[in-house]
């Protein structure tokens, strides 16, 4: 046991049976009937669905951690280990200090009751002595902005208001450890700021957090360290940068993957007659038609790194094998991240082989990684040629950042006094 | 059940806190506020006193005082069992959401309906006044007599609302046994209107009837409750309370998951 560490997963499972999770609740009949025939409880294998699987994690002193992972990946049953609303099925779980958790705002709060009133059951319940809600009671009050409102019943405010007092009560506990279930981006614009700084503080006071969120934003600017649960398992954990990449690349690869799904696509055997070979994400096909020789160029060839204002011009071969009916080209250009920037389509003509060149004399984008996808089709849905992903570049501007880098003069013009 | 109970003691402020909105919440925003309290007992009283005291008359005097009495300390007992059962399976939002000790919901429960218990009890001394019984030194069991139904209370709420999480039904089935349980129960007779062959098994197998029949010694009979059955009473309702927290304790890592 480290003492430098203040909490500690080790091999930790935890699987639900399914009857809880479909509500099925036993029957007193049932039990009855059971335990006259002084049958065990039957437990087919099929019925346990794993929640978490081996998890081993440690946050350690004074650090604040994030957890990401998509939907049901198990990050609210792991905070739920962690303060000890669930047991573990298998594995230990260690907390050292007193911890508070954030795991749903305004817990026990009565709707008859005053603002001031649930302060104290909140307060209470998430572990704070009487004499420590009177002591921070005006902070608190102030802190949720809610004025006169206080002594109004909870029912009558807006969710905002519930939220803002909810949140005000529960960042005054004043835990050595602090569990947040993605409340951050409570109220408004002004009081999402205001909650950020509280965590701050919590941060410079030496306090640990442990945080579970969906804005990688967040993750990669408050978390000293990070861990990306998927399907109850830790899948990297390390420094948060690393943590978002790989996390990124698979929810880009998963999106790409569901979008395949949609795309019809020609049987495997069929291969194109030049150019790369057919490869499910990456060229497919009937390739009745289709592009050979893509080449990016910059002013004097090809070319991958541009500037911003730097020329650009995209070549291609198209050649028809067979009778095709209006040809078009779409072309989009992307992100590497997956966003569109840009889309156009283009007809072609009816002849049997062209030249195609597209003229940018200006990229006009910002500082990232593109990539250029085709497509070779026609306007009643047929595809002969779909490049995806095989053409690139990048631009390189140091002086901005976005996507666009769009034509722009300043003028400035000092002025004397 | 000394982990249980030092675990309700450090929750004793939540558990407080609780009992006090309990009450407050029962009766805010009605016009007649915490009178309500009185007005149900009272209602009772007056229905059962008719019947029993006018139309089938009996030779118990004072019957009115006498059905008071007993009445009080049985509603404290069937108020906390009757929704005591639904106590924990109804708080998904705070069983789900933060740590803190299950036992907190059913005490609160046995708590606030002490409370209403204690505060009715002027009410019923000036009823007696009434008749002209006053409580004299008798009243000194009392506390006695109290203790021994809080711990009796106690464990069968715990039970209840233990198992009431896993099996929904039992909510209902208490709701009936307890319709039942008050008529095996003396409140509205005394207990030698129970034929003699059976007078002693009926005392043994009820301890609510002992408790009651305690009460009525003291304010309405003025004698001292019979030792040895108080005794026995108390002693089992212990040995409840420890069986009670027991299966509470092995229940509880369920209730996240169930309720």
């Amino acid at each position: 046991m480290s003492t430098s560490d203040a909490i500690v997963l080790t091999g930790v499972s935890k699987s639900f049976r399914k009857s809880t999770i479909r509500r099925e609740h036993t029957t007193l009949k049932s039990e009855l009937v059971r335990w006259l025939k002084r049958q065990k409880r039957p437990e087919a294998p099929t019925s346990i669905i794993p929640a978490l699987r081996n998890v081993s994690l440690s946050v350690p002193r004074g650090k604040t951690f994030g957890l990401v992972g998509r939907n049901g990946s198990g990050k609210s049953t792991l905070l739920k280990l962690v303060t000890g609303i669930y047991a573990p099925t298998r594995g230990t779980v260690e907390v050292h200090g007193r911890i508070s958790a954030l795991l749903e705002l305004g817990a026990g709060f009565h709707p008859d009751f005053s603002g001031r009133e649930n302060i104290y059951v909140n307060g209470i319940i998430l572990g704070m002595s009487r004499r420590e809600i009177r002591a921070r009671l005006e902070e608190i009050i102030e802190f949720s902005e809610l004025g006169d409102f206080i002594d109004e019943p909870v029912r009558t405010y807006s969710s905002g208001m519930y939220a803002r007092l909810a949140f005000a009560v529960a960042t005054h506990v004043d835990p050595e450890i602090l569990l947040i279930d993605e409340i951050l981006s409570v109220g408004d614009e002004h009081f999402a700021r205001k909650s950020a700084a509280k965590m701050e503080e919590f941060r410079k006071a030496g306090r640990t957090i442990l945080l579970v969120t969906h804005d990688l934003v967040t993750l990669q600017r408050r978390c000293d360290q990070a861990a990306w649960l998927d399907a109850g398992e830790v899948k990297v954990s390390g420094s948060p940068v690393d943590v978002v990449a790989a996390y990124r690349a698979a929810v880009a690869e998963a999106e790409l993957a569901a979008m395949e799904q949609h795309v019809p696509r020609a049987p495997v055997p069929v291969q194109p007659r030049s150019g790369p070979p057919a490869e499910p994400g990456r060229r497919w096909g009937s390739f009745e038609a289709e592009l050979s020789g893509v080449e990016i160029h910059g002013r004097d060839g090809p070319q991958h790194v541009f500037s911003a204002d730097a020329p650009f011009r995209l070549l291609a071969g198209y050649r028809r094998y067979g009778p095709v009916e209006g040809p078009q080209l779409e072309l989009s250009l992307r992100t590497d991240g997956g966003t569109l920037v840009w889309s156009t389509t283009e007809r072609l003509p009816e002849s049997e082989a062209a030249t195609l060149t597209l003229e940018m004399p200006r990229l006009g984008l910002g500082d990232g990684n593109y990539l250029v996808d085709l497509s070779l089709g026609n306007a009643n849905g047929a595809l002969y040629d779909v490049h995806r992903g095989l053409h690139g570049f990048a631009v390189r501007a140091q002086d901005s950042s976005g996507l666009l880098a769009p034509v722009h003069t300043w003028s400035i013009d000092p002025k004397a006094d | 059940m000394i982990r249980n109970l030092r675990e309700l003691w450090q929750y004793r402020a939540l558990l407080w806190n609780l009992t006090q909105r309990e009450l407050k919440a029962r009766y805010r925003g009605s016009a007649l506020g915490f009178l309500w309290t009185f007005v149900n007992p009272l209602l009772l009283m007056a229905v059962y006193g008719l019947v029993f005291g006018v139309i089938q008359r009996n030779n118990i005097p004072h019957y009115t005082y006498f059905v008071f009495v007993g009445l009080l300390p049985w509603l404290w007992f069937s108020s906390s069992v009757g929704s005591g059962a639904s106590t924990i399976s109804d708080r998904r939002d705070l069983l789900t959401k933060v740590r803190f000790p299950a036992q907190v919901l059913p005490t609160t429960v046995v708590a606030t309906n002490l409370v209403n218990y204690l505060l009715s009890l002027p009410l019923m001394v000036g009823l007696g006044g009434l008749v002209g019984i006053w409580p004299d030194v008798h009243a000194l069991a009392f506390p006695v007599v109290l203790l021994v139904q809080l711990v009796f209370t106690l464990g069968v709420t715990f039970v209840i609302s233990a198992l009431n999480v896993r099996f929904r039904d039992l909510q209902h089935i208490v709701a009936n046994v307890l319709t039942l349980w008050f008529f095996v129960t003396p409140v509205l007779y005394i207990p030698n209107a129970v034929p003699e062959p059976y007078r002693r098994l009926y005392l043994i197998s009820n301890p609510m009837a002992v408790i009651i029949t305690s009460y009525q010694g003291i304010f309405y009979e003025h004698r001292w409750p019979h030792p040895r059955a108080l005794v026995i009473v108390a002693l089992g309702s212990v040995v409840l309370l420890a069986i009670a927290a027991q299966v509470f304790e092995r229940r509880r890592e369920e209730f996240a998951e169930l309720v």
